[in-house]
């Protein structure tokens, strides 16, 4: 095979450059290799935005599940509005559209020294920049007899799978009169507007099917994201159906018992029918063994190139970050990595950096045709990511700009995950 | 056509190579058009959230001023504009426009 010259390159256009480069010669002139643990919504974006931004840089992505299921929309699962499978997404057109190396494997071990990431199964991966994307994990007895025996009977549900499979058919088989339990946890915590779409979405499918259940929210905060947007959607929709009591009314969550399904508070023992209980969270695990989380669990970064802090040469995108204002969200993990694949393409290959632009926007339910929407715009200021401008959707909106705004959460759940996978 | 070829094409993320910027990198235009697929799919498909590919430069750039100028009609592409310089939007727009005539 002969050499490309620039010239050459040049004259490519997407598809076919992206073919030539995938011929072995090619691949095996020293390129840059960035290897990029976690194929979440944050590891994925970093991974496909490098690979289709500098044709230098080899891109390896590991990731030990075969597809990754989205905790967001994950609600309209639970509520019967949408069926699982269609929340879970692939890793084959990341690497037939852009040429990732895809690894399914865990990662066991990160030597910053070395430049190496040892894997699960015995070998070993060689980087010139890491991406660590580990999501989050749940704090270690933050919550008294809630351990991973009790996580089977009280589902988190706050990493989509399993648990969020397990909920659904608990609360399908909850009969009509039964109370369901969300604890809802501190701050910071994954996708703030969240355990109050659940309940709103549970409420409409309980509304259908089981009319004289109720749902009491059990909150470790006295305040909660769009709390005027819910509790107005909460009286239209399910007058009386959902009770929310912040910790200043219960003292906190201080402990569960999965023998009786129950949610003990300070001053009250609360028996579930269904318990939903999402624990304190901070960055996972892998975040936590290499050195790149601090005291506070999260991981401070960077907030231009989000390199680590703590460790030269990783980056660190997503939920396990220390964001600053920007929330744990799909929206600002896709955000953040596309700003952190260009920074880190600049720097490898030498094109030009422009001025980064960092988003959040979310969707979220009040029931199935009742949407609401926010916008922020941030920027990184004094080493730290303060939002800029943002607006949200208002209480007294009319239900026809609502329902447009489900509809437009469908479109955008289309859209993003394609942006992401591919 | 390889069929590695054929689903390249089908991804809009393919479009930040520019024929004049594939070994150095994506321009600005494509790294700004990276900002619009977090919500607006690149290839033209989609529903639910308008398709911004076929419109051309000058109606993308009007939009885009308009969106910055008012919260109304939409608050989420309010926010977007408002962070857009004026180069900005014409480098994104310009970007976008160009999408809009590759065969696919």
């Amino acid at each position: 095979m002969k050499s490309w010259t620039r010239r050459e390159f040049g004259r490519l256009t997407g598809a076919a450059l992206l073919t030539a480069l995938n011929q072995p010669k090619a691949r095996g002139q020293a390129k840059a290799r960035v290897v990029v643990i976690g194929g979440g919504i944050g590891g994925a974006t970093v991974a496909r935005y490098l690979a289709a931004s500098a044709t230098a840089i080899e891109v390896t992505l590991v990731e030990p599940r075969q597809s990754y299921a989205t905790c967001f929309f994950s609600n309209l699962y639970l509520a019967g509005l949408r069926p699982f499978e269609s929340l879970s997404h692939g890793y084959e057109a990341l690497a037939k559209q852009n040429g990732i190396i895809v690894v399914h494997e865990s990662a066991a071990a990160i030597h910053p020294a070395a430049k190496t990431v040892a894997l699960n199964n015995g070998s070993k991966l060689s980087y010139d920049r890491l991406v660590v994307a580990p999501g989050i994990a749940f704090r270690d007895r933050a919550l008294e007899g809630y351990d991973e025996a009790a996580m089977e009977i009280m589902p988190h549900a706050w990493n989509a799978g399993q648990q969020t499979r397990l909920l659904r058919q608990q609360l399908e088989s909850m009969e009509d009169g039964g109370l369901f339990v969300l604890v809802a946890p501190p701050n910071p915590f994954r996708c703030p507007p969240a355990p109050y779409e659940r309940a709103s979405l549970v409420a409409s499918y309980f509304q259908r099917r089981k009319p004289k259940a109720k749902i009491l929210i059990l909150d470790a905060k006295d305040t909660f994201n769009a709390q005027d947007l819910f509790q107005d959607a909460w009286n239209r929709h399910y007058p009386g159906m959902i009770e929310w009591l912040p910790a200043q009314f219960t003292g906190g969550v201080t402990a569960v018992d999965a023998k009786t399904r129950s949610v003990i508070t300070a001053g009250a023992t609360f028996k579930a029918a269904v318990a939903n209980v999402i624990p304190a969270q901070m960055a996972g695990r892998l975040a936590q063994q290499a050195g790149l989380a601090n005291r506070s669990g999260w991981c401070p970064v960077d907030p231009v190139t989000f390199e680590s802090a703590l460790q030269p040469g990783v980056h660190l995108v997503g939920d396990a970050i220390i964001g600053g204002d920007m929330p744990k969200s799909a929206f600002c993990a896709n955000s953040q990595a596309k700003a952190c694949a260009f920074a880190i393409a600049a720097d490898l290959t030498g094109s030009v950096r422009f001025p980064a632009h960092l988003f959040n926007t979310c969707y979220t339910y009040l029931a199935p045709d009742d949407a609401f929407s926010n916008a922020i715009s941030f920027k990184p200021v004094d080493g730290k990511l303060k939002s800029v401008i943002s607006f949200v959707s208002k209480v007294e909106e009319s239900s026809e700009v609502r329902r447009q705004a489900a509809r437009a959460a469908e479109g955008w759940y289309d859209a993003f995950t394609h942006d992401v996978f591919g | 056509m390889r069929p590695v070829a054929r689903s390249a094409i089908a991804t809009g993320l393919v479009l930040l190579f520019s024929q004049s910027g594939a070994a150095a990198g994506p321009d600005q235009g494509a790294q700004l058009a990276a900002l619009c697929a977090s919500c607006h799919r690149l290839d033209g498909g989609g529903t639910g959230i308008p398709s911004i590919i076929g419109l051309g430069e000058e109606r993308l750039t009007n939009a885009l001023l308009a969106y910055r100028a008012s919260e109304s009609p939409n608050h989420i592409m309010h926010v977007i504009a408002l962070s857009l310089s004026d180069e900005e939007i014409a480098s994104v727009a310009r970007y976008v426009a160009a999408q809009g005539s590759n065969p696919r």
